[in-house]
């Protein structure tokens, strides 16, 4: 029923031009099963003069001016059936049309939805997103509810009615030749229904070993300095061969099986057709079955039996859509983020956390009881093993996650103020940063589209990283990424802080996003960052005591909870972790003289 | 990438040279390719045949009290059989075509890898992976499906239209002319509409591949997106993306959804001439109807080939660029190979004969060495370098010094242009790469593994490794502990749920992968990335239990991790500007002492000076490499 109500949600505004192509593909089908008739009636008819019977045949023929005005003018035979012709092409072309425009306009809003939906998502979310699975479903799954109504609903459509009028006009026209050729017709959907059925196992597996043999290939290739080194082409090469032997026996089999659907359902089809031949012959020697008559049966035969056979195909297939609707589904429904609510304020840097607590799931407490003041203009380090909760205390401070205990904002509450307005001011340079596949002065102004060149140049020299950008071919309009240049990660952290810095947000975080900088690099742009905004507060995570040393606060987190707090002498002054890294480093320095 | 380059080809014409030389790698499917003709060369009699059955009950028996029952059992059996013919060569169509069109591609894509793992490393830096993937898995499936189906397809067209215009011309030349007429008009059409239908669909698809770039780029970004408040200017410049396919799609599916009404009214309007011709001459008595009805049938039928053939010709020529693309990898030389001679005594890269395999000391000489990967910016000029079996030489300098290069050369993954590289005294061309690489450990500096499980990547190190032997290399390189934590232990998958194995983790299994192969020439390119400094020092400690006994070359990139080789090489431009232990080099003042020391001035931060030495120095070195 979801499913339903899912496609309708995206069909609706098209309804219309589904409905119109209703309305083609059934007049299509009314026009096709006219021609044959068109012949039946030129041979009894217009040619051997037997009086006209048939009832779609008797409106179209008088409103032409008779069977008499046939005969005395052959060529009208002719132009009718061009005429019968040319109104199927318009039929055909309208459905197509039809077709084209519901299925791109609903590929259109899917996608559209999908990604803005992904957009607002939570943090939390996209953390745990598996990347792959995901534009999989944006992708393939969009493709396949659009291939839906680009093909499968007009030909199911199509397959039907051409069943039923074909049928109903066989028996209007002889009843039991009509009956005799139709026997055969469940048993085709059947077949061809279960059959597909069974094979979707099969499509699956040959896939799925396509995809290992480009797994192989791509492994080897990235790996190709470690292959080389260890000699271990041989070995590569039997690896390669295995995944390739198993496509190959897959997808042959896959053929194999098909070789044999088309084979037994020919052989059902033609000796359909066989039987309505001979029985045909019988009933117009032994009966009144006239000769147009006759071949309007053999031709109607050829036209119902292809479309009987795929309506079993395309049955089979249309689980497929449910099972996509399904996975959009998943996606669509997820909770996206509150953007809305929260009230805007104008943020100054003053930071508290009274017992903050948070975790990502619950049985494993990140953050436990932290507290700490921060006055506007401070630089804040945050120092500590890996896992200890750092990279969460700050994600906190963007909203990114919801936590227990009170932190505040110039004595707001945090969870009180809106995510735009608190995401806005509070910048935050990830320890990999993502630049997107534009140029880098694009990318630098992403967030202020508004910056003049002077700002983005000047925030790119804060962020010490003017100069490199000058040194590129193309400057600031060097694309990033695959079409331009691969750039360092170091150089993506500075470019990263730039658009940062383009921001002027009073609160500054750096997610250890200095950690790809030389010390010296690392120590200009805080000092340029201090000489920006006597304002601005930092948090700096970093495991580097140079960067620590001028801070005016350090915090020590282990385990989620501060062990140590204060400046560096007094840091240092302290048995602790702090004083034990700074000597770890010393030793190691000293080992070296 | 490969987009833009298919359309360089779209209008080239097409090649017959070409595809002989695809053809030429059928092989072994050859014979299955001349069983598929013959099946395909029946099916078409049959298609021509079963007409004319009809047409002969029409005429003879339709309405005519005379029939004998015997005549009309004789027909039933014929065509009976007809029928069975026809199932049965369905069936053998499908598995000839089936046979070829993998037998070919899995034979096709066989070659292709095991081209690429003869290549040399040239060919790997000019190429991404990307581009050779898409040769391997796109265009080889594109060829073998062309190769297999359409191709195929061709001689059943031919044979169709041969055998249909011979019937019609046997019972009718007139109404024969009269069909013949419309042919080269229909043709001509369907060639237009091909073309341009199967451009549309490729100017579609190209949006769609940015769409999906632009999916993948909302969803890894979308972290970014989300701290700089980006979602409603991300979400605008996707509307148009989507927008934009959305109009070439339809404007695809327009063009194809006018070609088959155009083209039947063509064939509808040479039926409607057939009909005032051969109605009158069947109301004159000159045919009987159901030749008539055969010959409207025939004219219908001689569609379906026109527009096989005609769709054919537009997919080989867009096929082409493919088809250029796979031979050329398959053509491509490598240019490191070995004489016949060294092939003789000591195999080939893929049938080495270890018997004959000297042991490898490790003395590694270079003798007069020129290099240069284009002639524009020599590497080296005339270098020359004597190392000692069981020293540790760190190669200092620079980006673009040469310190690769020489590593590079010392593993062969290039030649000298000029000079003689020497191992244990003899010239490295005198014994097999295979040989060489026999002996050879290499440890990357972003560490590389493969997927599957940590005891299946350190066991690529030594095919033959116990369990025991894995474990106990990794408790060498201080791998062991963190493995055992893990929830399968060393059954783990390196792969699993991403970024499982951290950057260190990743790069002490690589150490164990390069212990286990006990090699005697060792290449170390030191990582640069940030690691916790507790790991650190694992690392390093590895690095000293790994070097021990065996020559070792060693990247550095830090400093600190080389204060203990037996010689440092200090690298300007391919020279070596100073030689000798850290003690010595220290003594002279000279640019490593630079290097080593840059960093203390910029360090006047009080009272941190003497605790952070370390971490400065190899930040500062970096520095120093990139901007000098």
């Amino acid at each position: 029923m979801k499913t339903y109500k899912f496609i309708y949600h995206y069909l609706k505004e098209d309804i219309g031009r589904f409905v119109g192509v209703v309305c083609a593909v059934i007049a299509y089908v009314f026009f096709t099963l006219l021609s044959p008739l068109v012949m039946g009636f030129i041979i009894d008819n217009v040619i051997k003069g037997l009086p006209l019977e048939n009832p779609v045949m008797i409106p179209i023929v008088t409103m032409l001016g008779g069977v008499d005005a046939f005969r005395e003018k052959l060529w009208m035979c002719g132009a009718l059936l061009l005429a019968v012709s040319v109104l199927t092409g318009i039929g055909m072309y309208l459905r197509g049309r039809g077709n084209a425009f519901v299925s791109e306009n609903m590929a259109q809003r899917m996608r559209n939805d999908l990604y803005s939906h992904l957009q607002v998502l939570p943090y939390a979310y996209h953390v745990s997103a598996r990347t792959g699975d995901l534009i999989q479903r944006c992708t393939t799954d969009v493709d396949i509810i659009r291939r839906f109504f680009a093909r499968q609903a007009s030909e199911i459509v199509y397959s039907v009615s051409t069943t039923i009028i074909a049928i109903v006009i066989l028996f209007s026209i002889y009843p039991p030749l009509a009956l005799c050729a139709v026997v055969s017709m469940p048993f085709l959907v059947f077949f061809a229904y279960t059959f597909f059925k069974k094979m979707q196992v099969v499509f699956r597996k040959s896939d799925e070993a396509e995809g290992d043999v480009s797994t192989c290939v791509q492994e080897n290739l990235s790996g190709a300095r470690v292959v080389k080194a260890f000699h271990r082409e041989r070995y590569e090469i039997d690896k390669f061969d295995k995944k390739n032997r198993e496509y190959t026996d897959y997808t042959f089999e896959m053929i194999r099986l098909l070789g044999v659907y088309w084979s037994l359902s020919d052989l059902v089809c033609l000796l359909q057709i066989l039987a309505v031949l001979l029985l045909g012959v019988y009933f117009s020697i032994h009966a009144d079955l006239s000769m147009g008559n006759f071949v309007v049966f053999v031709s109607y035969e050829g036209m119902i039996l292809w479309p009987v056979r795929n309506l079993g195909r395309i049955l089979a297939d249309v689980g497929k859509v449910s099972v996509s609707v399904t996975r959009l589904r998943e996606i669509l429904e997820e909770d996206q983020e509150d953007m809305e609510s929260g009230v805007h304020v104008e943020l100054q840097g003053n930071v508290s956390f009274e017992n903050v607590h948070f975790s990502y799931d619950e049985h494993t407490p990140v953050l436990k009881g932290v507290s700490f003041d921060v006055k506007a203009g401070e630089t804040v380090a945050i120092m500590g093993p890996t896992g200890s909760g750092k990279s969460s205390l700050i994600h906190l401070l963007t909203r990114l996650y919801e936590y227990e205990g009170s932190i505040k904002m110039d004595g707001i509450e945090l969870n009180t103020i809106n995510k735009t307005c608190c995401r806005s001011q509070v910048g935050i340079v990830l320890q990999e940063p993502f630049l997107f596949s534009k140029t880098i002065k694009e990318n630098i102004k992403i967030a202020n589209s508004s910056a003049s060149d002077k700002e983005v140049y000047n925030a790119a020299r804060i962020a010490s990283v003017h100069d490199v950008i000058q040194e590129f071919d193309q400057g600031y309009d060097t694309e990033v990424g695959e079409r331009g240049v691969t750039l360092s990660g170091g150089q993506k952290q500075r470019i990263a802080i730039a658009r940062t810095v383009l921001n002027g947000c009073p609160i500054m975080i750096f997610d250890d996003s200095l950690s790809a900088v030389d010390t010296d690099t690392d120590a200009a742009i805080r000092e340029e960052l201090k000489k920006m905004g006597g304002k601005t507060t930092m948090f700096i995570i970093t495991h580097r005591v140079t960067s620590t040393v001028n801070a005016d606060k350090i915090i020590v987190l282990e385990n989620g909870v501060i062990s140590q707090i204060g400046n560096h002498e007094e840091l240092m002054a302290q048995e602790g972790l702090y004083s034990r890294i700074a000597h770890i480093q010393q030793n190691i320095q000293r080992g070296g003289e | 990438m490969n987009d833009f380059k298919e359309e360089e080809f779209e209008n080239s014409k097409v090649s017959a040279s070409l595809w002989i030389k695809v053809l030429k790698q059928l092989g072994e499917t050859k014979k299955h390719l001349i069983y598929l003709a013959i099946f395909m060369l029946m099916q078409a009699g049959i298609d021509v045949v079963l007409p004319l059955m009809n047409t002969y009950a029409i005429n003879n028996y339709v309405g005519n009290s005379s029939v004998t029952t015997r005549s009309l059992i004789i027909f039933g059996i014929v065509y009976f059989a007809l029928i069975i013919w026809q199932a049965v060569n369905v069936y053998f169509f499908f598995k000839q075509a089936g046979h070829i069109e993998m037998g070919f591609s899995y034979s096709m894509r066989k070659k292709a890898f095991k081209k690429l793992q003869e290549l040399s490393f040239s060919y790997y830096d000019k190429t991404s992976v990307g581009w050779i993937l898409a040769r391997v898995t796109n265009d080889i499936a594109r060829l073998a499906e062309i190769v297999s189906w359409s191709l195929t397809d061709i001689v059943w067209g031919i044979a169709m239209m041969i055998g249909i215009s011979g019937v019609m011309l046997s019972i009718n030349v007139k109404l024969s002319l009269l069909v013949f007429a419309i042919i080269p008009f229909l043709f001509a059409l369907s060639m237009y509409f091909q073309k341009r239908i199967l451009q549309l669909h490729r100017a579609s698809r190209r949006v769609n591949s940015k769409i999906t770039a632009a999916f993948n780029e909302g969803i890894t970004g979308a972290k970014t997106t989300k701290t700089l408040v980006l979602e409603e200017a991300m979400y605008t410049n996707f509307k148009e993306l989507t927008g934009e396919l959305r109009m070439k799609s339809i404007r695809a599916a327009l063009f194809n959804s006018l070609f088959m009404p155009i083209v039947s009214t063509c064939s509808s309007l040479a039926i409607a001439l057939l009909l005032n011709e051969g109605g009158s001459m069947v109301i004159g008595g000159v045919i009987e109807f159901g030749t008539l009805y055969l010959f409207v049938n025939y004219t219908q039928s001689f569609f379906e080939p026109l527009r096989q053939i005609s769709s054919l010709m537009a997919e080989l020529q867009m096929a082409q660029a493919n088809a250029e693309r796979v031979m050329s990898l398959l053509e491509t030389e490598p240019e490191i190979v070995d004489t016949p001679e060294v092939i003789e005594k000591y195999g080939d890269i893929l049938h080495p004969k270890f018997e004959n395999f000297e042991e490898l000391h490790g003395d590694v000489t270079f003798d007069h060495v020129d290099f240069y990967y284009n002639e524009n910016e020599i590497v080296l000029k005339d270098f020359n370098l004597e190392v000692k079996q069981g020293q540790t030489i760190a190669l200092v300098g620079e980006t673009g010094s040469g310190k690769s290069t020489i590593v590079n050369l010392v593993c062969r993954f290039y030649e000298p242009k000029s000079g003689r590289i020497l191992i244990d005294g003899r010239d490295i061309r005198e014994r097999s790469i295979g040989w060489l690489h026999h002996n050879l450990g290499y440890v990357l500096q972003t560490p590389f593994l493969f997927s599957g499980t940590i005891k299946e990547n350190i066991r690529f190190g030594k095919l033959d490794a116990t369990d025991e032997e894995i474990m106990e290399a990794a408790k060498l390189v201080n791998a062991h502990d963190f493995i055992m934590k893990l929830e399968n232990g060393y059954d783990t998958d390196v792969n699993e749920g991403g970024s499982r194995l951290s950057t260190g983790e990743k790069q002490l299994i690589s150490f164990a992968r390069a212990l286990i192969a006990d090699p005697r020439l060792l290449i170390l390119d030191e990582a640069t990335s940030s690691i916790d400094t507790e790991k650190e020092k694992q690392i390093q400690d590895a690095i000293v239990t790994i070097q021990k006994n065996r020559t070792s070359f060693v990247v550095a990139h830090r400093l600190s991790t080389i204060v203990d080789a037996d010689r440092i090489l200090v690298l300007k431009k391919g020279v070596v500007v100073e030689d000798g232990t850290h003690e010595e080099l220290m003594a002279k003042e000279g640019y490593y002492y630079r290097l080593y020391t840059n960093q203390f001035n910029e360090e006047q931060q009080a009272s941190l000076l003497q605790l952070n030495k370390k971490r400065a120095k190899e930040q500062s070195q970096e520095v120093n490499f990139e901007e000098e």
